[in-house]
């Protein structure tokens, strides 16, 4: 009786999972598997899939050649990677200053770095628009990196923090026995240490980014500084959608992410840390 | 070759005295413990002789030299952690050899030194796995291959061994002493196992919140305890406290006479340890036996005397009692202690 109410139990939480997981991915899998039939298709067949007439290129073709889509996505990339690096770099550097040294003011400091994490950094576009156009930086790609790198840093030092906080004084201590600068303890010690970390981060920090398009359309809007999600714009014209071409840049702009998430993902799981100390 | 010299070290953390006054000085090759209650310091005096804490005042002497103002890895000191602290992402020769590289040592050398390290320690099989694929010994194994490489003028163990299951602590026990033997360091080992402490000593010192209580060896502590802290720490089963009588240069329990004492008259402290305990049909411990503990070899009572107190005497594996029992126990009057109202020792 138990085993079959335990056997009922695990079919009933895999069902809420499942139907879950489907919801979550409809909209995707529209997306994709629209992106790769004809105009006429699209809309007389959404739910269609794309066999026999429905079947059409297109969209890929008019992305990939006809437009600065490829420009537009090494924009995108660049922009990305870079502010990640930086978020990953000081932020936890930031989170080592504050959770390893005791100094004065320590606990105001980290309060002050965290802060952010409450005022949406939106609400100072105009003033960030005034500086960056004072500094010069309008339209250029340095200007979305500096915005991102401040955008996600509260977030990234907070994590960063709470793990960091968890790291056994005793190896931090033992690697300056063996005389390593500090430095050398942060990026050859505590760094290899907080892998997974650094993954959670990143997914999270890097997802935003990505998707904004509200910063690009602000700060640089130019032709040469566009990032994806604004180069599809292009193909939303005022009288006419190019639909199988918006769909298609959508679905090669979904890939870094997912190349992204699995390559973390393994990270994300697997903990280190077992084996360091006592356990 | 190497000594070591506390003087006047003190230590502060905000406004609380963590460390009062310290002074100490360890021999060449001295195995010093240091055994305290949690919380009296023992981690922090280490820390500070390590240099990975600073001192509020006071000098810190390794072999002659003021080191205090030195970072860590000048002292020519190692350090043992409670929790191995072994790099997780290298594998053990990496762990071993890994200050040295970072020393600049040269490669035939480090070479040399890790596999000196290995061959003391058995760990020749597990040069390439990773610790955590190692069982808790293993892992406190390579922490001392660890501070060995370096060869170090002065060893620090702070609890090493409090994370390992019985039977292993006592196994790498004797492996500790062993390396002291054969290597014949300075070395400070900090515990709150006075086992441990007994059996490894050179001398002990025993500390309680921040301040040295006794120095001595183990057999002086045992024997000549300076206070009833250092009698009640020292020794297992804990020694005996009973609340007696003093009259004539006697010491009385419900007034039958234990030992003679030079003590004013008056209430005093009457230390007894539970092994110096015997059954004697004329002894001054008179009482009921509450539990009765068999063990074998030995047997444990639990005694509730005649006036409420109670004790437990440690007795040979012969002897059967029955909770209510009437027990009656002797002791030899040179096995007694005396402790006065401050709780120092009365020399008999
Ligand atoms: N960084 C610190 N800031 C403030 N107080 C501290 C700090 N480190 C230790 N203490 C305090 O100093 C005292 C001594 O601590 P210490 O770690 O030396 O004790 P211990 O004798 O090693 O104890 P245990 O046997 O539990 O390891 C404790 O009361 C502790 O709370
Ligand atoms: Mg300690």
């Amino acid at each position: 009786m138990r085993r079959i109410q335990d056997r009922l139990g695990s079919v009933g939480i895999h069902a809420i999972l499942l139907s879950w997981t489907l919801l979550a991915l409809f909209p995707l899998a529209l997306i994709v598997v629209n992106s790769f039939k004809t105009r006429k298709a699209i809309f007389g067949d959404p739910l269609g899939l794309p066999t026999g007439k429905a079947l059409s290129l297109k969209g890929y073709e008019s992305v990939m050649t006809n437009s600065d889509f490829p420009m537009f996505f090494g924009n995108s990339l660049i922009v990305t990677c870079v502010s990640l690096f930086f978020i990953l770099l000081f932020g936890a550097m930031a989170a080592h200053a504050v959770s390893e040294y005791r100094f004065k003011g320590n606990t105001f400091i980290s309060i002050y770095l965290i802060l952010g994490i409450m005022v949406p950094i939106r609400l100072g576009t105009v003033a960030l628009l005034n500086l960056i156009v004072d500094m010069g930086l309008a339209n250029t790609l340095t200007a979305l990196i500096l915005v991102y790198t401040a955008q996600g840093l509260p977030i990234a030092i907070f994590i960063f923090t709470e793990f960091l906080r968890s790291v056994s004084r005793e190896i931090k201590d033992s690697a300056r026995i063996d005389g390593l600068s500090e430095y050398r303890i942060f990026f050859e010690v505590v760094i290899p240490l907080v892998r997974p970390v650094i993954a959670t981060v990143a997914v999270f920090s890097m997802i935003p980014i990505w998707n904004d398009l509200w910063f690009p359309l602000i700060l640089s809007p130019g032709e040469e500084t566009r990032t994806v999600t604004l180069g599809v714009q292009q193909f939303i014209g005022q009288y006419t959608v190019q639909w199988g071409s918006v769909l298609a840049a959508l679905s090669v702009a979904i890939l870094p992410v997912l190349i992204m998430y699995v390559i973390f993902s393994r990270q994300l799981i697997r903990g280190i840390t077992s084996g360091a100390v006592k356990g | 070759m190497a000594t070591l010299e506390l003087k006047g070290v003190e230590k502060f953390f905000g406004a609380t005295q963590v460390i009062h006054d310290m002074n100490l000085s360890v021999a060449d090759g001295e195995l010093v413990v240091f055994v305290g209650p949690s919380g009296c310091g023992k981690s922090t005096l280490l820390r500070m002789i390590a240099g990975l804490e600073t001192l509020s005042s006071g000098e810190i002497h390794i072999d002659g030299q003021r080191v205090d103002y030195q970072p860590p890895s000048n002292r020519g000191i190692a350090m043992v952690f409670q929790s191995y602290a072994l790099y997780p992402h290298k594998d053990v020769r990496g762990n071993l050899g890994f200050s040295l590289k970072h020393d600049k040592v040269e490669k035939s050398e480090i070479d040399r030194r890790v596999n000196i390290a290995a061959d003391i320690l058995g760990l020749q099989d597990l040069m390439s796995r990773k610790p955590r694929e190692l069982s808790g010994g293993q892992r406190q194994r390579v922490a001392i291959g660890r501070a060995i490489v370096r060869e170090p003028k002065v060893f620090l163990f702070d609890e090493p061994l409090s994370n390992l299951d019985a039977a292993l602590r006592v196994h790498m026990r004797v492996e500790i002493l062993k390396l002291h033997q054969r290597l014949k360091n300075t070395m400070i080992y900090v515990t709150h196992d006075q086992v441990e402490a007994m059996t490894l000593a050179d001398r002990i010192v025993v500390f309680r919140a921040g301040k040295v209580e006794q120095i001595g060896t183990p057999l002086e502590l045992y024997r000549t305890p300076a206070n009833r802290f250092v009698a009640g720490f020292i020794g297992s089963p804990a020694m005996n406290f009973l609340n007696a009588d003093c009259k004539d240069g006697k010491v009385l329990l419900n007034d039958r006479e234990v030992c003679r004492s030079t003590h004013p008259d008056g209430p005093t402290t009457l230390g007894v340890r539970p092994e110096h305990l015997q059954v004697d049909k004329q002894g001054p411990f008179q009482g009921s036996v509450q539990v009765f503990e068999h063990l074998g070899g030995e047997a444990f009572v639990h005694l509730n005397l005649a006036d409420g107190q109670t004790m437990v005497a440690k007795l040979d594996g012969e002897h059967q009692f029955r909770p209510g029992d009437s027990c009656q126990l002797g002791i030899a009057a040179d096995k007694c202690h005396v402790f006065d109202n401050d709780g120092l020792r009365v020399a008999s």
